[in-house]
C-alpha cells in the first residue's frame, strides 16, 4: 500500500471550491470517488453540493479532513498552504500554475517545519486509480495496476499513461510533482514509497532539463537499494539554454541540469533512461509483460 | 527570465551597486549612442546565456574607426543559437584584483545560497574554481541571508572584506525586492579606491511578474529584445522559435510534451521551427491564440509540415475543432500540409465537426502515426 504517502480513502477539502475551475473540478473528483467531504471558500455558494466553511480550521473541526487540494490563483497559493498548515492537514496538492519562487521557498520551509506534505507548487495533482483523485489527472490516462509513477510535466505523464494503459499497465499511485524550480515533494521523495509498496512492482519517471532532480533521484535510488525497474523519459534535449521553455524549472544554465548529467546519474542508479515515448513503453513492456 | 547584462547592470547601479559606464545599441540604432563614449571600450554581445566571451562576443574597441565594423560584426552574431539583438558598450576598468559573489536559492533545502570567492573571472564552474569557493546558506529571509553572510567575512582576505560586505548589503535587499532568483557577480573588479561589478547576471521570476512592476516595465519597453518574456506576458502561452530555418512547424499544448516532440523530430533528423506551448485551458472560446500562433509558423520560410498535437485531458475536443477551422480560415497563408493529432475527450464529436466543415486536414489520433505522417509531409530529412 502507498498509505504512508496517502490513504485511498483520506478524507479530502477543497480549498476555492467555489471558483470556476474549483466548483468543476470538484466534482469531477467527486464522480471519481475521491472522500471530498468539504469545501473552503470566503464566498457563499447556494449551488454548493458540499458543506462550506470559511477557513480550513473551521472544515476540518466539522468534517475530519487530512488532505486538500487547492484551487486558488497562484498569489493566493502561498497563504492557502499556511492555513492549512494551521488546520493540521497532512497532505496538500497545489494546481495553480504561476506560484512565484519566493512563496514556494517559504512554502517548502513551512511545510517541512509543520511536517506537512506538499504536492506543488503547480502540479496536475495525484490519484490512487479507481479510487482517489486530487487534481485532474485525466481518467483516460488512469486505471488501476503496478507501476508507481512520478512526472513533472502534466502533458506529457498524460501521453505515456495513456499509452502504458492502451498496453495494459496502470498505476498504484501517480504524484504529479509538477515542472517548478522549488516544490514540495520531489522525485527522490517518492522513492521509499514506490519501494515499499508491494503492489508497485516498476517506477515510471517522468522529468525533463533544468534543477537537479533527476540526478537527486538516482542518489536516492542507489541509497535506498530498491531493485525495481526504473523506467525514465527526460524531455528537453533539444531545449534553448537561457529561454524557460514553458516550465519555469525547465531553464538551463551551462552545465546544470541538462539531459546528460541527468541521464548519466540515472543509468549509474540502474534505471533504464528513454529517448522517446515509444521506447519507454516498449521498455516497460519488455521488463514487465510477464506480470500482467 | 534571464536579464540582458545592461539591463541588470541598471538595476544594480540603481541599488547602488558601482558598475562601468556603459550604452546600449541595437541594430536599429543610428550610431549615435556609440559616439557618446570615447574609445578604447567594451563591446559586449547581449545574450542571455554565458560563453560571450570564448564566442567571439566580447571586443575590445581601441580606436573610433574601429567601433562601427566592430559593433556591426557584434550584432550579426549568433551566440549559443541566440541571435545578438543588443550590445552594450562599457567603459574600461583598471583593476587591481577579481572576486566572485552570488546569491541564488537552494532548490531542494528551500534557502538562499551565497557563494564568495577571492578569485573571479573564470568559470564558475571548473573544480578548481569551485574548491575556492566560501558557502552559507540561510532561511530566504533578508536578515538570515545578512547574517549567514557576516560568517563568510573573516575568512576573506583583508582586501575584499569591505566589497563584499558592501556589495552583499546592497544585493541583499535586491534580491527579496526583485525577487530574483540568480545574481551573479563574476568578475566583481577591486580597484584601487573601490570596487564595481564587471559582470552580472540577474535571473528573475516570471511568475512573480504580477507583482513586479518594474520588471514588466522592462519587458514591455524591450519587447524585441525579450521576446519569449514578452509574448508570455502580453498572451499567457509559450512561443520559442528555435530553428528560423525550421521545416516542421508545431502547434502542441503542454510544456512538457511539447518539448518531447521537439526532441522526438530532431531525433528524427528534421528541424523543428518552434516550441509552442499554447494552453488550450486559455483559449476561452477564442481564437485569437491560435491564428497568431498559426501566422508565425506560416511565416517560416523553410517549414515544409505542420503538426497539431491536442491531448484533450480535461479539455472538449469538441469545443477545440471549432477554433482550429476559425484560425484556419483567418489565416489563408498557411498553405503546409497539417496533420492534426487528437484523442480524448469530445473525440467522436470533433470527428463529425472536422467532416462536416469539408477541411481536408489529416486527423490521426495515435501520437507515432502522426509524427511519422507530419514528418513523411516535410519530405527528406533537412540538413545544414
Amino acid at each position: 500500500m502507498v498509505e504512508p504517502f496517502i490513504k485511498a480513502d483520506v478524507p479530502v477539502l477543497v480549498q476555492g471550491a467555489t471558483g470556476r475551475s474549483g466548483r468543476s473540478q470538484t466534482a469531477q473528483m467527486v464522480a471519481y470517488g475521491t472522500n471530498i467531504v468539504a469545501g473552503v471558500s470566503r464566498r457563499d455558494d447556494p449551488e454548493a453540493k458540499l458543506p462550506l466553511f470559511r477557513t480550513c480550521t473551521e472544515a476540518v473541526k466539522a468534517t475530519g479532513a487530512r488532505a486538500s487540494v487547492a484551487f486558488v490563483p497562484p498569489l493566493d497559493v502561498l497563504p492557502a498552504i499556511l492555513e492549512a498548515i494551521d488546520a493540521g492537514i497532512e497532505l496538500i496538492v497545489t494546481v495553480a500554475e504561476g506560484m512565484p519562487v519566493h512563496d514556494a521557498l517559504k512554502a517548502r520551509a513551512a511545510t517541512r517545519e509543520a511536517g506537512m506534505r506538499w504536492v506543488g507548487a503547480s502540479t496536475p495533482g495525484l490519484a490512487i486509480p479507481g479510487s482517489l483523485k486530487m487534481g485532474f489527472l485525466p481518467n483516460v490516462s488512469l486505471a488501476p495496476g503496478s507501476l508507481g509513477v512520478m512526472s513533472k510535466s502534466g502533458t506529457l505523464s498524460y501521453e505515456v499513461c495513456y499509452r502504458l494503459v492502451e498496453r495494459g499497465f496502470g498505476q498504484t499511485l501517480w504524484v504529479g510533482v509538477g515542472g517548478d524550480a522549488v516544490k514540495g515533494v520531489r522525485f527522490a521523495d517518492l522513492v521509499p514509497v514506490f519501494a515499499a509498496d508491494p503492489a508497485t512492482q516498476g517506477i515510471v519517471v517522468v522529468g525533463e532539463i533544468g534543477g537537479n532532480e533527476e540526478e537527486e533521484l538516482a542518489a536516492a535510488l542507489l541509497a535506498s537499494g530498491c531493485t525495481k525497474p526504473v523506467f525514465a523519459l527526460l524531455a528537453g534535449r533539444s531545449a534553448l539554454e537561457g529561454v524557460t521553455m514553458g516550465h519555469a524549472g525547465a531553464l538551463i544554465q551551462e552545465n546544470v541540469g541538462t539531459i546528460e548529467t541527468k541521464t548519466t546519474a540515472l543509468r549509474a542508479a540502474g534505471a533504464e533512461v528513454s529517448q522517446t515515448i515509444k521506447d519507454l513503453v516498449e521498455a516497460v513492456t519488455a521488463t514487465l509483460g510477464h506480470t500482467l | 527570465m534571464m536579464l540582458l547584462e545592461h539591463h541588470a547592470k541598471e538595476l544594480l547601479a540603481a541599488a547602488g551597486v558601482a558598475v562601468p559606464h556603459g550604452v546600449l545599441v541595437t541594430a536599429a540604432d543610428d550610431g549615435e549612442t556609440a559616439l557618446t563614449l570615447p574609445p578604447p571600450f567594451m563591446a559586449k554581445a547581449q545574450v542571455p546565456v554565458g560563453g560571450r566571451g570564448k564566442a567571439g562576443g566580447i571586443l575590445k574597441v581601441k580606436t573610433a574607426t574601429d567601433s562601427a565594423p566592430l559593433i556591426a560584426k557584434i550584432l550579426g552574431m549568433t551566440i549559443r543559437n541566440h541571435p545578438v539583438r543588443s550590445c552594450r558598450l562599457e567603459a574600461l576598468v583598471d583593476y587591481v584584483a577579481e572576486a566572485y559573489f552570488s546569491l541564488a536559492f537552494d532548490a531542494n533545502e528551500g534557502s538562499i545560497k551565497i557563494l564568495v570567492a577571492a578569485e573571479g573571472g573564470v568559470e564558475i564552474e571548473s573544480e578548481e574554481m569551485r574548491a575556492k569557493l566560501l558557502r552559507a546558506s540561510a532561511v530566504p529571509d533578508p536578515v538570515a541571508t545578512t547574517a549567514a553572510l557576516e560568517t563568510l567575512i573573516p575568512a576573506l582576505p583583508v582586501a575584499l572584506q569591505w566589497p563584499i560586505r558592501e556589495l552583499g548589503s546592497r544585493l541583499i535587499p535586491l534580491f527579496f525586492e526583485k525577487e530574483a532568483l540568480l545574481i551573479e557577480i563574476n568578475p566583481l573588479f577591486i580597484t584601487r579606491n573601490g570596487w564595481v561589478a564587471g559582470d552580472a547576471k540577474v535571473l528573475t521570476d516570471d511568475n512573480a511578474l504580477p507583482r513586479q512592476a518594474e520588471m514588466r516595465g522592462l519587458i514591455e519597453r524591450f519587447p524585441d529584445l525579450y521576446p519569449e518574456a514578452a509574448l508570455k506576458l502580453a498572451q499567457g502561452f509559450d512561443f520559442v522559435q528555435l530553428d528560423p530555418q525550421g521545416d516542421i512547424g508545431l502547434v502542441t499544448t503542454g510544456a512538457g510534451l511539447s518539448m518531447q516532440l521537439v526532441d522526438e523530430i530532431v531525433q528524427r533528423g528534421h528541424r523543428p521551427f518552434n516550441f509552442c506551448d499554447i494552453r488550450t485551458g486559455g483559449f476561452k472560446g477564442d481564437p485569437s491564440r491560435l491564428i497568431q500562433v498559426l501566422k508565425w509558423v506560416a511565416s517560416g520560410p523553410n517549414v515544409r509540415s505542420v503538426l497539431m498535437n491536442f491531448f484533450a485531458g480535461s479539455t472538449n475536443l469538441a469545443e477545440l475543432v471549432p477554433l482550429i477551422l476559425q484560425a484556419l480560415e483567418a489565416v489563408p497563408e498557411l498553405r503546409q500540409p497539417i496533420t492534426l493529432r487528437m484523442t480524448g475527450n469530445g473525440l467522436d464529436a470533433a470527428r463529425k465537426i472536422l467532416e462536416g466543415s469539408g477541411n481536408p486536414i489529416h486527423v490521426e489520433t495515435d501520437l507515432e502515426r502522426a509524427i511519422d505522417r507530419a514528418l513523411a509531409a516535410a519530405g527528406s530529412a533537412a540538413h545544414g
